[in-house]
């Protein structure tokens, strides 16, 4: 198994080179000047070519991304040219938002998905199976920004539960903090409770299938032990993978999310880089988002790998 | 084929989906003509009236029909999916293909690289190439094109693999028979059942995806009648008028409903054994 | 020369009263706002207030910054030497200044300073820090040319400052009132190495406690300020929403005090709550469509003109800004300002008359034209305003919204047909035009020139007299109406949304929020 989880790191890290590849170039693709989205309407030959040998822009790309990716593995992404901080110390900063809306999405997800998930996969071709499937296809098919809004519209506007945006860290109050970052949640953690659904269902028909479960069942062992033991332990296990696929989405959907609720996690983040022409941010961002992809992943295949005692390590 | 087709239509679900992306499909069309005001004609006198008998889901803030725009907005959201699923099932085939096919380094470097690109969650790299292209409908279905690419490439490399080494192509190979050849006749038709289904579940992102770029800003022109920027714009009026913001969702929705039911669907029906996974 | 600013402050207070009078039977649904200020009973000490605007500041340095949030926050942490007199248009009035003088010939200002202002951190301000924040705003070139015409800087003592000026420079007061041209402490700014983008060095009502960019800038009060007594409130927090229904409901959920600006549809939203007052005031953003003089057919002024005259102003106030701005048929001016050209050129929509202007230009069949915009939501509206209105003359627009970034970098380099975007104009007639008109200035994206123009303009820089002064701007105004490098659209409303018990804050057409220092909450 320690050679699979080896082989599994080495393969990540041709993907991780690419990412930076990627992240580097298609920052530079993008038209409009750091310099003069600085200076904007100061703009004057002098200061920007002094910026340029601030940020080092006046060297060629490839040096640049020497460079850059010289400095990534020393832990420092760079300065950011609106704000004057060090990009590795606004993405931290930004992370816990980022990673407790995606922790209360999963949360919540799973929440949804695994008991209505087996509860049809046990009922199943009657009402319940099926409206429990329709749950699932019509949670995939919400957008999540729309699903945010009427939140707000609803929890907010007219029944002034909740507020509607912003953030309060844990450290001002739990309870705040879990008022702002409910409704979020759930708008992002629908879909994935739709299709974590729709996963456990199918993995627990398999299960329920499998000889040994109608063995256990003829020798009559309590049903919902039955279920709790031997069932949904196993079923659970593709449902790991499938989270693992989800967390793409997650961080993807967080970007939409943290804009509607003025969150200030690292989709907000960059956004923000975008809009602002923040190579080194932009980069730094879109470097961590899709590394954080890769190295959960990574984990999940590892993890998978733990509790699955089927799997082949080839 | 008629097998198919047979246990298609058995699934309920999935032909009720299929029925209205057919209709959504005519209302594109047709839109031109079925509309009953012109989508972009203001008035400022009937700014965000209600639904009423005029205005069956009333008018947004420039007093513009909505049921109109959404009707051509079925235009737009079909359009975007069209070629934006046709441009990566395009690309995505051949480079899945040849990968497959091929093997080795060839196999190795394009993987590699499918990888990578899966590695960017969607959203954040259809905006960075909405970024770099600058905003318009081209480049809006172009850089969902691009983001969904790997996913195509992956299974017609995964289904080339299946049947790489069959007896069949091995036996065609030893004839001389060049790979072109092979690939076309041998190997595209074998990926084909796979890659229906992802067509009609990409459907379905592409939809998404469109209404998520513009309600960030970053889709299309602004007076585009697009479900997404419908929704954007009603964002900000849906507390003094929610229909605004209701009917563009429910499209959405129900479109998007439709394809990934219809997917599904597909799916149980081309091969039972597939499993249910994303 | 003092009497006579007090003066026409006076009178230009008067005229904007009439005109908020005018303007609530308009929009029954907004508070009026003849007394913005309402004082309740006696001020109380102590308190917390948190105030909300659209976006966060950039950095904290007063002479670098250029945006407005950065303006609220630094407006609060320092002081000018001059300050806009509350609920006022133009009025302005001593800050660290207790008394100055004007020479004669307008060039030499003798600033007295009020004795016993501390900075934050207990120094004492001194006529040389007046100097070296000056000579610093020099040096940061953003503000520069506002100074261009100082010769020297002179301090005979502590508090006596002498600026000598190599001509008279009419709006100087004004832009010594700027919230940015703050006095700030250099050993400070030695400290921080130059730069005050996170730092305080400042004197002013409140201090720096902490600024989480996105998040929070939380002021705290300043004990040692040289206001007896001010200011009242012990911490004001500000945030950063961008989200206007998250505002919107943020206030009504008594989540926060005051939103500093509202938009014309939650200001409609608002009156009607309950708890919260909406103050409305003529505000100094106004917004227009900039036409690109140098190629295609908008080099012709008549096709300028047909643009100007195919526009129903009237009917994009009411679908884009609910009816709440003044639409401007002139000049950019509003009418209530001082300088007001009283031109109304353009009075409505007239098809006929802008087709016979295409033809007489050899654009009968009209033409493709682009017209850019940034991501402001009004501006992004009114674009799809004008493309529907321009339609019927042949006019096809096509609309490219841009990131803001990128879109004010495109017009700096007048790299646009046609743009829809807005322009602060701060108080002085000088302000609201010499920037924008004048010929090759930096701000001047239309690339307009006339010689004449340049000729009003000038003299109206140097010209002490305000009746003179506003012969001269009269006349430029019509120049430039007539020659439309810009189609006016209309002048902004500014209005503020605070909840009851919240005392003293002044509504400012400006924006400014400098009136903090005088705020008290009685809940």
């Amino acid at each position: 198994m320690f050679a699979y989880i080896f082989r599994r790191l080495l393969i990540a890290i041709p993907v991780l080179f690419g990412i930076s590849i990627i992240a580097f170039f298609m920052v530079r693709l993008v038209p409009g000047d750091t310099v003069t989205a600085m200076l904007g309407t100061n703009y004057n030959e002098a200061q920007a070519e002094l910026l340029r040998q601030k940020y080092g822009l006046d060297k060629s790309v490839v040096i640049q991304y020497g460079l850059w990716i010289l400095s990534v593995f020393k832990g420092d992404l760079g300065i950011s040219s609106f704000t004057n901080e060090p990009v590795m110390e606004i993405i931290v900063g930004r992370l816990p938002v980022t990673l407790e809306l995606t922790i209360i999405s999963i949360v919540f997800a799973l929440i949804i998905a695994i008991p209505l998930g087996t509860v049809a996969a046990l009922k199943r071709n009657t009402p319940v199976d099926y409206s429990a499937s329709f749950f699932g296809m019509f949670g995939i098919s919400l957008p999540n920004f729309w699903l945010g809004t009427l939140l707000i519209l609803l929890f907010s506007l007219h029944l002034s539960w909740l507020p509607s945006s912003g953030f309060v860290p844990i450290s001002d109050g739990l309870w705040m903090n879990i008022q702002t970052m409910l409704m979020p949640g759930i708008a992002l953690g629908t879909a994935v409770g739709a299709v974590t659904l729709r996963m456990t269902r199918s993995s627990m028909l398999e299960v329920l299938g499998e000889e040994y479960m109608k063995m256990a069942k003829a020798k009559g062992v309590n049903n919902f032990r039955l279920i709790w033991k031997h069932g949904l332990r196993n079923a659970l296990v593709p449902v790991v993978t499938v989270l693992g696929i989800q967390a793409g989405y997650l961080l993807g959907g967080s970007i939409i999310i943290e804009q509607i609720f003025s969150l200030p996690g690292i989709g907000q983040l960059a956004l923000q880089a975008i809009s602002n022409r923040d190579y080194s941010l932009l980069q730094g961002s879109i470097l961590f988002i899709a590394s954080a992809f890769v190295l959960i992943n990574l984990a999940v295949d590892i993890i998978y790998a733990i509790i699955n005692p089927k799997i082949r390590y080839s | 084929m008629k097998e198919t087709w047979k246990r298609f239509r058995q699934n309920r679900f999935a032909f009720v989906g299929f029925l209205f992306i057919f209709l959504v499909l005519v209302v594109a069309l047709f839109a031109k003509w079925i509309v009953p005001y012109d989508p972009f004609a203001m008035d400022s006198t009937s700014s965000l009236a209600s639904p009423n008998a005029q205005h069956w889901f009333g008018t947004d803030q420039f007093g513009r029909d909505i049921f109109s725009r959404i009707l051509y907005g079925a235009q737009i959201s079909l359009k975007v999916g069209i070629i934006a699923v046709g441009f990566s099932l395009f690309f995505g085939t051949i480079i899945g293909i040849v990968a497959g096919y091929f093997g080795g380094k060839i196999d190795q470097v394009l993987s590699r690289i499918t990888d990578v690109l899966f590695a960017f969650p969607d959203i954040l790299l259809a905006l960075v190439i909405m970024a770099i292209l600058g905003p318009s409908l081209t480049n809006l279905m172009i850089a969902i094109g691009i983001v969904y690419t790997p996913i195509f490439a992956r299974i017609a490399r995964g289904a080339v693999l299946n049947i790489r080494d069959s007896l069949y192509i091995e036996a065609a190979k030893s004839m001389g028979v060049s790979s072109f050849h092979i690939m076309r006749r041998h190997v595209l038709p074998n990926s084909i059942a796979p890659l229906i289904v992802q067509v009609t579940l990409s459907f379905a992102f592409a939809i998404l995806a469109e209404a998520a770029l513009s309600f960030l800003g970053l889709g299309v022109s602004p007076d585009t009648p697009s479900w997404g920027i419908m929704l954007s714009e009603a964002k900000d009026w849906m507390e003094i008028s929610w229909w605004t913001a209701i009917f563009p969702g429910i499209a959405i929705t129900l479109a998007v409903l439709s394809f990934n039911i219809m997917g599904d669907g597909l799916r149980d029906a081309l091969d039972p054994r597939l499993k249910n996974e994303r | 020369m003092k009497k006579l600013l007090g003066f026409l402050g006076l009178l230009l207070v008067l005229v904007i009263v009439g005109c908020s009078n005018d303007k609530s039977t308009g929009s029954k649904n907004v508070a009026e706002a003849e007394n913005p200020t309402k004082v309740s009973g006696e001020p109380v000490n102590g308190g917390e207030l948190s105030i909300v605007d659209l976006n966060d500041a950039q950095g904290l340095d007063p002479h670098n910054e250029t945006n407005a949030q950065s303006m609220h926050y630094i407006e609060n942490m320092y002081n000018t030497l001059f300050k806009y007199t509350e609920g006022t248009y133009g009025e302005i009035e001593g800050d660290l200044v207790e008394d100055y003088k004007i020479s004669e010939d307008g060039k030499v200002y003798t600033l007295t300073l009020h004795d016993g202002v501390k900075f934050h951190n207990g120094d004492k301000l001194t006529s040389e820090d007046v100097k070296y924040s000056i000579e610093r705003i020099r040096e940061m070139l953003v503000r520069a040319p506002q100074f261009e015409a100082v010769e020297s800087i002179e301090t005979p003592d502590e508090l006596t400052v002498t600026v000598k000026l190599d001509k008279p420079v009419a709006p100087f007061l004004t832009f010594l009132a700027y919230p940015m041209n703050a006095i700030v402490n250099k050993a400070i700014v030695e400290e921080n190495g130059g730069s005050l983008d996170t730092a305080d060095a400042g004197s002013g009502p409140f201090q720096l406690v902490h600024w989480k960019k996105d998040q929070e800038m939380v002021l705290q009060k300043f004990e040692d300020y040289f206001k007896p007594g001010l200011p009242y409130l012990d911490k004001v927090t500000w945030k950063a929403i961008p989200d206007e229904t998250s505002r919107t409901t943020a206030i009504r959920n008594n989540e926060i005090d005051i939103i500093l600006q509202l938009s014309p549809k939650d200001t409609q939203l608002l009156s009607k709550a309950d708890g919260i007052t909406v103050e409305p005031v003529t505000g100094t953003y106004w917004e227009y469509i900039g036409l690109n003089v140098t190629a295609g057919p908008l080099k012709e002024k008549g096709v300028r003109q047909a643009i100007a005259m195919g526009i129903d102003r009237e009917a994009m106030n009411a679908t884009v800004k609910f009816g709440q701005a003044t639409a401007l048929t002139g000049g950019p001016i509003p009418p209530g300002h001082w300088a007001y050209g009283e031109l109304d050129t353009y009075p409505k929509q007239d098809l006929k008359k802008a087709k016979a202007l295409l033809k007489e230009a050899g654009y009968e069949d009209g033409f493709d034209i682009t017209l850019k915009v940034g991501q402001n939501k009004a501006q992004v509206d009114a674009a799809q305003v004008v493309k529907q209105q321009l339609l019927p003359l042949g006019i096809n627009v096509e609309i490219l919204q841009q990131e803001d970034s990128i879109f004010f970098d495109a017009l700096g380099k007048k790299d646009f047909e046609m743009s829809i975007v807005g322009w602060v104009g701060f108080v002085d007639p000088d302000e609201f035009l010499y920037n924008i008109f004048h010929t090759d200035e930096v701000w001047n994206q239309q690339a307009y020139s006339n010689t004449e123009v340049d000729q009003l303009l000038e003299k109206g820089r140097v010209t002490g007299d305000q009746n003179e002064r506003l012969e001269i701007y009269k006349e430029a105004q019509s120049i430039i109406v007539d020659d439309a490098p810009m189609v006016f659209l209309y002048a902004n409303q500014q209005a503020s949304a605070v909840r009851d018990g919240v005392n003293g804050f002044d509504v400012n057409p400006t924006v400014t929020t400098k009136s903090l220092e005088n705020t008290w909450i009685d809940r």
